[in-house]
Parts: structure tokens; sequence; C-alpha cells
């Protein structure tokens, strides 16, 4: 799965940790996110479409393989 | 952004795992978990016991037979606080326990109950008679001590990882 958080968080101009407290989970859950290297739950996928007021298929999407 | 903030933290509420302690538990766990373990080693190594701490209620009187039944309870209030520990240094929560960490714990707890059983095997075939029973009650902490091992290592991964963290 891809994501384009960076490009939302840049859209909105706040940092991994300021959108870190809003969802409240740590930064350092945000970067692996992030980076890709872990998938978060719907809860939290949709809390962050909710913080980026987009639809969640707008940050994250399906890639070849998954 | 408060308000949104509050109803998203409520939220998250419903899905914290219940089973855990909060953050404090780590440092009275390792306190605990230390204490005991020096006992229990002066208990092991020393034979130390303490004084008059002792189970009189089942105190059987020996017929010139050697008694192997030890009734100072000092090594069974070694092993309480050793256990009691562990388990409070596993199951504190950390400062921020989100859904990342609890799929670390996960991960880390499927690892120890593996390595321990790994251990278990080569003990199988490496020590015999008594020595193994032994064996037996420390691996009873093995699975508690490579969680703590693991889930660290896992912890420490995650701080060290590159951060780009601009706007």
């Amino acid at each position: 799965m891809k994501n384009n958080l960076r490009v939302q968080r840049a859209i909105k101009n706040i940092t991994q940790a300021e959108l870190a407290e809003l969802i409240s989970v740590s930064r350092q859950t945000i970067n692996t996110i992030e980076s890709g290297k872990y998938v978060p739950s719907t809860v939290l996928a949709l809390k962050m479409a909710k913080v980026f007021a987009v639809p969640v298929e707008e940050i994250f999407d399906l890639e070849e393989g998954d | 952004m408060s308000v949104l903030f509050y109803i998203c933290s409520n939220k998250f509420d419903k899905m914290k795992n219940s089973l855990l302690l909060p953050n404090k538990y780590k440092v009275l766990g390792w306190i605990l978990f230390l204490a005991f373990a020096t006992l229990g080693m002066f208990c092991m190594l020393n034979n130390f016991k303490i004084p008059g701490f002792d189970l009189n209620i089942f105190n059987v009187k020996t017929d010139g037979i050697a008694d192997f039944r030890d009734f100072n309870l000092t090594n069974e209030l070694a092993f309480l606080g050793i256990t009691v520990g562990l388990l409070m240094v596993v199951f504190a929560k950390e400062k921020i326990e989100d859904e990342l960490i609890t799929m670390l714990r996960l991960k880390s707890l499927q690892w120890a109950v593996l390595i321990s059983y790994v251990i278990l095997i080569v003990l199988n075939f490496s020590v015999f008679g008594l020595s193994f029973l032994m064996m037996l009650v420390y691996n009873l902490w093995t699975i508690l001590i490579v969680f703590i091992i693991k889930f660290n290592i896992a912890l420490f991964k995650l701080k060290k990882e590159e951060v780009v963290d601009e706007k």
C-alpha cells in the first residue's frame, strides 16, 4: 500500500509531531507509516483523513500485489 | 481543532488494550525484579534464609531420614518477587501506547514464545535429571525476559529510524 501522507502534510503545513498529537499516536508511528513500513488501522486512517479533510482514498492507495 | 482532538482521543479509548498497567509500573517492576533477584541469588548461592520466615503449619518431624523438604519461605518469596516484577515490566504501558506499539508488543511476544521453547528443546537434550528440573524452573522466566529484550530492541530501532520531519 502506498500513501502520500508527506504531500498531505505539506499541503496542511504540519509536522509529523503535530499530526501525531492530533490523532494521539507517537511521532515514530507517523514516520513508519510515511515510509511505508507500517500500514495503519482503518480507525487511524480515517482519523488522518479527518485531519486533512480528504477521503481516505486520497491519502492511501492500493498498489500492485496488495 | 481541539474539538476534533477530543472526539478522536475519545474514540481511541475503546481500542485501548485493557490488560496493560500504567507506565509507572515499569520502574516499579524493575525495582522489584532487581531486589528479589538479588535475594534469590543469595538464597541459591549462599543458602541464605530469612530467619524465622518459616511455614510452621505443615512442619513434619523427621524420623532420622534425610529431609529434602524446605519449610523456609525465602526462595518462595524470591520467586514471587521476580515473577511479579517481570510481569509488571512486561505489562506496563509505553508513554504513548498506540497501535504500532501494540503490534510490536505482539510480534515480540511471538518471538518470546518461540525462543523460550527452542531453549527448552535444547535443554531437553543437554541437561538431565534434577538439574533439568531446575532449568525448567528458570525457563518459566525466559518467555518474559526474551519478551523484554525483543520488545526493547524493537523500540530502540523505532527511535533510531531516520526522521524527515519537515513541514
